[in-house]
């Protein structure tokens, strides 16, 4: 049975009309931010070697990639992410420059299997940024600080969340278990669902230290302003998670220094995507959308995988659920309307007159719509 | 505080839960219980309620159509979706099984015909113990499938165990136990963060009160 050539591939979509000009208007929005904050658009190939993707992401996160094969029969991918190519460029071209280095981007990835049944796109747009070279937290919060003012100047104000964890504190609790990869994995997910029950039921089954286990479990709960870190001393007390509180609570005194606690939260039982970060981590959250719109944080780790380790922290917005968010919000009534865009058709049947016309017309910025009907 | 919207599996655990909220403090109306709509709204106007069937909770939550939901855990493992789990409910419990007639030992077929409603649960179970399994899905009478020839053993969700029997059949493992579960959407938990802690804390106080 042969498809009909009208059906375009699950996952995919056009885009038109006013969602088209509002996506590219966000686009726009956001790399004028990122330039504001002297961050430098970096374009990386679409398609690069699959072994890019596997050191850069982890081989459970590139597995979703688009793969084949290259005319030698090495592995190709669609570009899954764009933070590892980024990464390689930044320790191979540009390991000649002066840290820290400032790269933005905005780009298609494509993945085969979404995260999420709410996220069904397997093209998406990623707009983001990467700060390399800076191990403070004071990068930290220049990230923070750039992700805020794109949310501010997109009118979501009131209307977001961004929250915040340090992978620290879980490893700190989880290290002296000494647990296989896949046990830690399956931690991690309980943990991160907020699924206390279960969890209780899996450390009765390998039996593990009491210590550990009410931090695990307090982890599931934990969440909210500055408390939350003191409720976490608490009942966390190693070397390593204590690191982890602090890295947080001294991010935590620049947003209340800078009076922004309003739009930020701690919440320690935030643990997706584990393996790729080694600091901070943070979700972006927007009424009106069911999943996060962006991600972020720390990863020191990354480009050692390129020959030359060194710290580096970014973030990521899904361009597209943030453009169906502020589409739903233009539809509504309370919204202003976008402005006319209805013009004035100009016709001639002398085509050196009519294009006469058209360009000086264009030469005052205006736009022309011409006709061919005399 | 914000609205919340609650999406309840419909059938079998309907009752329990509304039983559950009832306890909770919660004004459960005559027209929640005896009426056809789907969706109802609380005298207080903070609660939205949604009646779906069971295996569309979860949908309505990562979608984020319902902030919340409350459905069996056996939904949940077969539906993998990406919500949190903040609270068991000491509601709706039963026990995912796979049940087969009692001469059959499952070691002994090179590949067992295993009929289901929860492919996903089945393909995990028998995979990550590496036996190779003809996975059937049936959308009910389950039961009925090993007697008829269709499967070999079924894998299905026993409450007490008679509709096996009558089946001549028997329980031969436990994949897992199952009780109902709040579930909570990802941002809904983060931007609607006080409504759902107070729901969260309300149907904590409800359960420790019958203990």
């Amino acid at each position: 049975m042969s498809e009909p050539l009208s059906k375009i591939p699950d996952g995919t979509r056009y885009y038109f009309g006013r969602e088209a000009r509002l996506r590219r208007h966000v686009e726009e929005l956001v790399m004028s931010v990122f330039d504001g904050w002297s961050y430098e658009e970096i374009t990386t190939p679409t398609v690069d070697y699959y072994s890019l993707f596997e050191h850069g992401m982890g081989s459970a996160q590139a597995h979703r990639a688009f793969r084949f094969t290259d005319v030698d029969g090495r592995l190709l991918a669609l570009r899954p992410d764009v933070t590892s190519g980024v990464a390689r460029a930044a320790v191979t071209m540009f390991a000649e420059r002066d840290r820290p280095l400032r790269l933005c981007y905005a780009a298609q990835v494509f993945r085969q299997q979404p995260q999420s049944h709410a996220e069904w796109r397997r093209e998406s747009t990623q707009t983001g940024c990467e700060l390399l070279g800076a191990n403070t937290s004071a990068a930290d919060m220049e990230v923070l600080a750039i992700a805020f003012e794109i949310l501010h100047r997109l009118g979501l104000d009131s209307d977001h969340l961004i929250t915040l964890n340090d992978v620290g504190v879980f490893n700190g609790i989880v290290a002296p278990l000494e647990i296989d990869p896949q046990t830690r994995d399956e931690l991690r997910q309980l943990v991160d669902s907020r699924n206390a029950a279960d969890l209780e039921r899996f450390l009765d089954s390998r039996k593990l230290a009491a210590d550990e286990r009410g931090a695990l479990a307090q982890l599931t709960q934990l969440s909210g302003k500055r408390a939350t870190l003191d409720h976490a001393r608490k009942v966390i007390t190693n070397a390593q998670s204590s690191e982890a509180l602090d890295r947080l609570d001294r991010l935590w005194q620049m947003i209340e220094s800078l009076n922004l606690q309003k739009h930020f939260e701690i919440d320690l039982g935030d643990l997706a995507k584990l393996d790729y970060y080694t600091g901070l981590t943070f979700n972006i959250y927007v009424n009106g959308a069911a999943v996060r719109i962006g991600s972020g944080g720390r990863y020191d780790g990354l480009t050692a995988a390129f020959g030359n380790s060194e710290p580096a922290v970014g973030f990521v917005l899904d361009l597209d659920a943030l453009t169906t968010v502020l589409l739903a919000r233009a539809k509504d009534p309370n919204f202003a309307p976008e402005p006319d865009r209805s013009v004035q058709p100009i016709t001639n049947p002398d085509p050196g007159l009519l294009f006469g016309e058209a360009r000086t017309k264009r030469a005052e910025g205006e736009r022309v719509l011409i006709s061919f009907e005399e | 505080m914000q609205k919340l919207t609650i999406a309840i599996a419909k059938g079998r655990l309907q009752t329990e839960s509304l039983g559950l909220l009832a306890r909770a403090d919660f004004n459960v109306s005559r027209e929640m219980l005896e009426s056809r709509r789907l969706a109802v709204e609380d005298e207080t106007g903070r609660y939205r309620f949604i009646f779906v069937k069971p295996a569309d909770v979860p949908v309505y939550v990562e979608h984020g159509i319902a902030d919340c939901g409350i459905v069996g855990r056996d939904v949940l493992l077969e539906s993998e979706a990406d919500v949190l789990q903040r609270l068991t409910l000491e509601i709706g419990a039963c026990r995912m099984v796979v049940a087969a007639p009692s001469d059959l030992t499952l070691s002994s077929y090179g590949m067992l015909r295993v009929a289901t409603k929860y492919p996903r649960v089945t393909a995990r179970h028998f995979g990550s113990r590496g036996l190779s399994v003809e996975i059937i899905q049936l959308s009910g009478s389950v039961e009925v499938a090993p007697l008829l020839g269709l499967a070999d053993c079924i894998v299905d969700l026993v409450e007490t165990g008679r509709t096996l029997r009558e089946n001549g059949l028997r329980i031969v493992e436990v994949i897992a136990e199952s009780t109902a579960r709040l579930i909570v959407n990802r941002a809904s938990y983060h931007l609607k963060a006080e409504a759902v802690a107070s729901l969260i804390d309300s149907l904590g106080k409800a359960m420790s009160q019958e203990m």
